[in-house]
């Protein structure tokens, strides 16, 4: 075990590269359906992915117009000239014997990403994003001596985002691949799905004890954002292990495994190790014109970096910042919207919040375990919550019956067109008629006399049971505020 | 006349280039190659400034296909007729990684 | 003389029911089945000819369009993918490789209704001028059988000149189309880089590549480009064809007002003395035509081949990768790993002038020899292209020999690659600059044919076609 002194005394640096799969309807080369989800071996493919003698590879112009809006996410301008190159390697998942990317001139340079650092925002600087065919998948059936290859992934348009290395710990990392994650799935260039590797992260670690970096090894093909955390507090520590035993670290690529939580070499880069890029021939020159930036840019739907200052500037938590995030790209029904449209007047934004994080949220994930499609529309959200915000601030009801009364009108199937009036004959309301009140206080003390003499000898705490038994007795109607005042009232001509 | 590639830039080579090369392919390789090498260096006093390279000459720019899926006109099965090892719809090769 | 008509004729006495696409066929077969010690095809399709010649003959009786080349046989190299029969590309590696795809320039024959009755033998992967490199056989000039027919289209130029077709197919990426068609006495035309689509002929060197027609004559090569040539959805390199086509020039009377530019450095070191002599007369003839001849000098020509032979290598190492046995070609059953299965699928699928490529094209392109070899020469490319533009802002075409040699012995330059590398003196510069050039048979010398190159300015391959057929006339 490494003793936190000594952990402390190395800086840790990380760089990140993530793959994102860009979500068009067809490969980046070629015509055959771009869809990680299928299970049809080899059927997505074509001669061209298949890497068959005499294929030519053609530009899908919709990658480079997903290029250009991925740029708009990372704070970055597309560039107006970039191209293709080939990198050679052999390996059975890639069919040419190279992979077609950008080497030179890549589609993006620059940019950021924005990640909360220990509480501050802090930019993390992108080095450049490349457009790249992917790989096919192979698989290694346990205990075979043979591999297995579909190549319907093979060709599948990937956007590489190279990261600065300007994170110091796996905390930030994390951070900065869920930021990514916001930016892509807000931009709606890519599905985001992990589960079926449309996001994979590379991530670059060295230690140092000094100014320089330290010899960095590259974890590769990481697909969770906990598989990023987890696989560099593991390799800080067998890197720091080794140096403190006087050993060296060796510039390697490692893998990760899940299921143990540890890492593995797998393969040792050499200097023979020599990717001979060259232009590809094939693929004339991508010139980007200002039409096309301009046309985009008016396009872009609200960044998940926009969104997120926003909902911080509210004084929302971190957490609940990015489950709002996280909502606000899954559902089209846009819930952020509304905070938004309430954004000057915090305590309602807030409530608003409050609201779509402890009500709406739970009601729709609950439906969707129980395999229905409750669909909650941004106007129903919006009557609902003004109405019921507009009874909170009159007092004209109680928290737990206004929680109710959000989920039910959430839910409902009728339209209601006049929610006060409905939620007045529904009983939601609180009875704030001090002569009514007074009756069932004074029926209520009667009825309760041990506790009433609790009371007057100083236990304060008993008010709580003549509050419970009067709200039975309302059926949770009474106003709470005024039925204290009466209880106190009574009380006081008692004494 | 010396030898501009040694045998180990050869080896080196052929391995790069996932070619096996028996001793006397080696040799032939290394009088060969230099020879052809030697011809190409006369390039080195072409003086070309800064100018751009050509890796094409049509001039063209953004030649782009639209998003939509193609029918190439035959069956993709026939694809995997000439797979030499297969499993199922899989391709076959032998085993690759040694993951510890 | 040819023992066929030109093509426009034939077709005409096929839709008439002169003769029957049958006829053509067996007359196509008759003189292949003569020839056959030519080596000049791989493979031969009768069966599919036969068949495809019943479909049109029936179209015809029935009064159904047949199409711009209805029954006319034709070959096709065999680094051309075709449905029919296998593609080998001249390899050992790909010598059971049945295409699954075919190439686009085929398709586009076969649907005028062309029939191909076989695919010609070629330079393994098209690496070669003599055909010598073929893993199959030699191919033997037609004029002379201990000399090459040239390469790497030898068995395409053979094939023409021997009448076992009208017309067939080559490619051209250092002068494979020219030298042969020169060394076997036939009209090669290498059109400008991307008029042809490269989809479906198995890719040599990417950025030099080009398919052309090997014909009789120049209308019939003209007609054969026409029909071939255009954009294709399936090969993103290609340029615009011309407005007016290429299959309907007005033949000139003279050339009066046409300049033509000798590339005098091309003239001298090297170069036979008696095609020296012979493209001297052609000059001369040009010239009583009313041409007006110019001495140009390209300063960058002499480099043209030490560019040629680090960009064609280079991409050549490229293509070739995808050559590992997995998903098609020749694989090895004994190898005991995968990397093994690499070494000894590509070792043994791949002859010595491909693994000599390979490994010139490794080396250029490596981290520390890059920017020296690769990236220089794509400069010296640049300043190619840019001498040639200069020219072409003075002449309106330039002229040279084909091929410094004539058609050599066969076996005479196999020991020395570079010695087989210098005969592609006159030829490269066209390729590397993307400039259409077609070499013209202009008779014998010591019985053997020699040919005359002409090339135009990029895109201008209609121009090219009809000062070419003013010219053809004159030696005819």
């Amino acid at each position: 075990m490494i003793e936190q002194k000594v952990r402390d005394s190395y800086k840790v640096t990380i760089g990140i590269e993530c793959h994102v799969q860009l979500n068009t309807k067809t490969k980046l080369f070629s015509g055959s359906i771009n869809d990680s989800t299928t299970n049809t071996v080899n059927h997505q493919t074509n001669h061209i992915d298949f890497g068959l003698p005499g294929a030519l590879p053609f530009v899908n112009r919709e990658a480079i117009t997903l290029a250009i809006r991925a740029g708009y996410a990372l704070n970055t301008e597309a560039q107006v000239f970039s191209k293709f190159d080939r990198k050679h390697y052999f390996y059975p998942d890639l069919p040419m014997g190279y992979q077609i990317t950008q080497f030179e001139y890549p589609i993006l340079k620059g940019g950021y990403v924005e990640i909360i650092s220990d509480g501050q925002i802090k930019r993390i600087e992108i080095t450049r994003a490349h457009l790249e065919a992917d790989a096919g998948k192979s698989t290694h059936p346990a205990g075979a001596n043979y591999s297995l290859v579909d190549l319907n992934r093979a060709g599948a348009p990937l956007l590489e985002i190279v990261s600065e290395p300007q994170m110091h710990t796996s905390a930030e990392a994390k951070e900065y691949c869920f930021n990514l994650y916001l930016a892509m799935k807000f931009a709606k260039v890519s599905d985001v799905n992990l589960f079926y590797g449309n996001m994979r992260f590379d991530v670059n670690v060295s230690v140092s004890k000094t100014d320089d970096l330290g010899t960095r090894t590259e974890t590769k093909n990481l697909n969770s954002f906990r598989a990023v955390e987890k696989s560099i507090d593991y390799e800080v520590i067998r890197q720091i292990e080794i140096l403190e035993k006087g050993g060296q670290i060796r510039q390697e690529t490692r893998g990760w495994n899940d299921a143990k939580q540890v890492s593995f070499t797998q393969r040792i880069k050499e200097n023979a190790d020599d990717y001979r890029y060259m232009p590809d021939p094939d693929i004339p020159p991508i010139i980007i014109t200002k039409d096309e930036l301009l046309s985009n840019k008016k396009t872009m739907p609200v960044s998940a970096q926009l969104w997120r200052n926003k909902l911080i500037s509210l004084g929302l938590e971190l957490e609940t910042t990015n489950l709002l995030l996280l909502a606000e790209a899954d559902y089209d029904s846009s819930p952020l919207s509304l905070i938004d449209q309430a954004i000057d007047e915090t305590d309602k934004a807030k409530t608003y919040a409050n609201w779509i994080m402890n009500i709406e949220l739970p009601l729709l994930e609950r439906s969707e375990e129980a395999g229905e499609n409750l669909i909650i529309s941004s106007q129903t959200r919006q009557n609902v919550f003004e109405a019921a915000y507009s009874l909170k601030i009159t007092g004209q009801i109680n928290s737990t019956k206004l929680t109710e009364l959000i989920g039910e009108l959430l839910i409902s199937k009728d339209k209601i067109s006049d929610i006060l009036q409905w939620a007045k004959d529904s009983g939601y309301l609180q009875n704030s008629n001090q002569d009514e009140l007074a009756v069932i206080v004074k029926s209520v003390i009667q009825k309760n006399p041990k506790v009433v003499n609790d009371i007057l000898l100083g236990e304060t705490k008993a008010v709580g049971f003549l509050v419970g038994q009067i709200m039975k007795e309302t059926k949770g109607q009474a106003n709470p505020q005024i039925v204290n005042q009466l209880i106190s009232q009574e009380i006081n001509l008692l004494k | 006349m010396a030898n501009t590639l040694s045998r180990d830039e050869i080896l080196k080579l052929a391995k790069l280039s996932r070619l096996i090369l028996s001793d006397k392919e080696v040799d032939e390789m290394q009088k060969e190659l230099s020879s052809i090498i030697d011809f190409v260096s006369k390039l080195s006093e072409a003086k070309v400034d800064n100018l751009e390279v050509s890796d094409q000459v049509t001039g063209l720019e953004s030649v782009l296909r639209e998003d939509n899926p193609t029918d190439y006109g035959y069956d993709i099965t026939e694809l995997m007729s000439n797979v030499p090892y297969s499993e199922g719809d899989y391709i076959k090769v032998p085993k690759m990684l040694s993951e510890s | 003389m040819s023992n066929w008509p030109s093509i426009d004729v034939l077709v005409k006495q096929v839709k008439s029911g002169q003769v029957s696409a049958k006829d053509l066929v067996d007359k196509a077969f008759s003189f292949i089945d003569k020839n056959r010690h030519f080596n000049v095809l791989i493979s031969e399709l009768k069966e599919q000819a036969y068949a495809r010649a019943t479909e049109i003959d029936n179209k015809i009786k029935n009064g159904q369009d047949v199409g711009r080349l209805a029954g006319i046989p034709f070959i096709a190299k065999d680094n051309f993918l075709t449905f029919d029969g296998y593609t080998t590309a001249g390899s050992n590696m790909l010598r059971n490789f049945k295409a699954p795809y075919q190439a686009t320039s085929i398709t586009r024959l076969l649907d005028e209704g062309a029939i191909l009755v076989g695919k010609a033998n070629l330079d393994a992967f098209a690496h070669g001028a003599s055909t010598e490199n073929s893993d199959f056989m030699i191919t033997k000039n037609p004029f002379n059988e201990t000399r090459v027919a040239g390469g790497s289209s030898g068995g395409s130029a053979a094939a023409v000149a021997l009448d076992m077709a009208p017309f067939s197919l080559g490619s051209d990426t250092g002068g494979s189309i020219r030298t042969p068609a020169s060394f076997c006495n036939v009209v090669g035309i290498k059109p400008s880089y991307g008029l042809v689509s490269r989809s479906g002929v198995v890719a040599m060197a990417s950025s030099l590549d080009v398919i052309g027609p090997l014909t009789n004559n120049v209308s019939d090569g003209a007609l054969i480009l026409d029909v071939m040539s255009g954009p294709d959805q399936l090969d993103s390199t290609m340029i615009e064809k011309d407005k007016d086509g290429y299959g309907n020039f007005e033949p000139l009377k003279d050339l009066k007002g046409v300049k033509i530019g000798v590339l005098n450095d091309l003239m001298n070191e090297g170069l036979n003395d008696k095609i020296k002599i012979r493209t001297q007369e052609v000059i001369d003839s040009l010239k009583k035509l009313g041409a007006e001849i110019v001495d140009i000098s390209i300063p960058s020509i002499d480099l043209s081949l030490a560019v040629y032979y680090i960009v064609c290598p280079a991409e050549v190492s490229s293509n070739l990768s995808r050559y590992d046995g997995i998903r098609y070609g020749h694989h090895d059953d004994s190898a005991v790993d995968l990397e093994d299965y690499y070494l000894k699928s590509r070792s043994e699928g791949f002859g010595a002038e491909a693994k000599r490529r390979i490994m010139i094209g490794t080396y250029v392109l490596s981290s520390g020899y890059y920017d020296a070899y690769y990236k220089k020469a794509q400069q010296v490319r640049t300043k190619l292209i840019n001498e040639f533009k200069q020219a072409f802002s003075a002449v309106d075409f330039l002229v040279s020999p084909v091929s410094p040699d004539l058609p050599f012995k066969i076996g005479e330059k196999t020991d020395d690659p570079l010695k087989m590398y210098l005969s592609d003196v006159m030829t490269v510069a066209a390729n590397l600059t993307g400039i259409p050039a077609i070499s013209l048979p202009v008779g014998m010398i010591d019985d053997l044919p020699v040919g005359f190159q002409i090339m135009a300015p990029f895109k201008a391959d209609r121009q090219l076609l009809q000062v070419s057929e003013i010219v053809e006339r004159q030696f005819k």
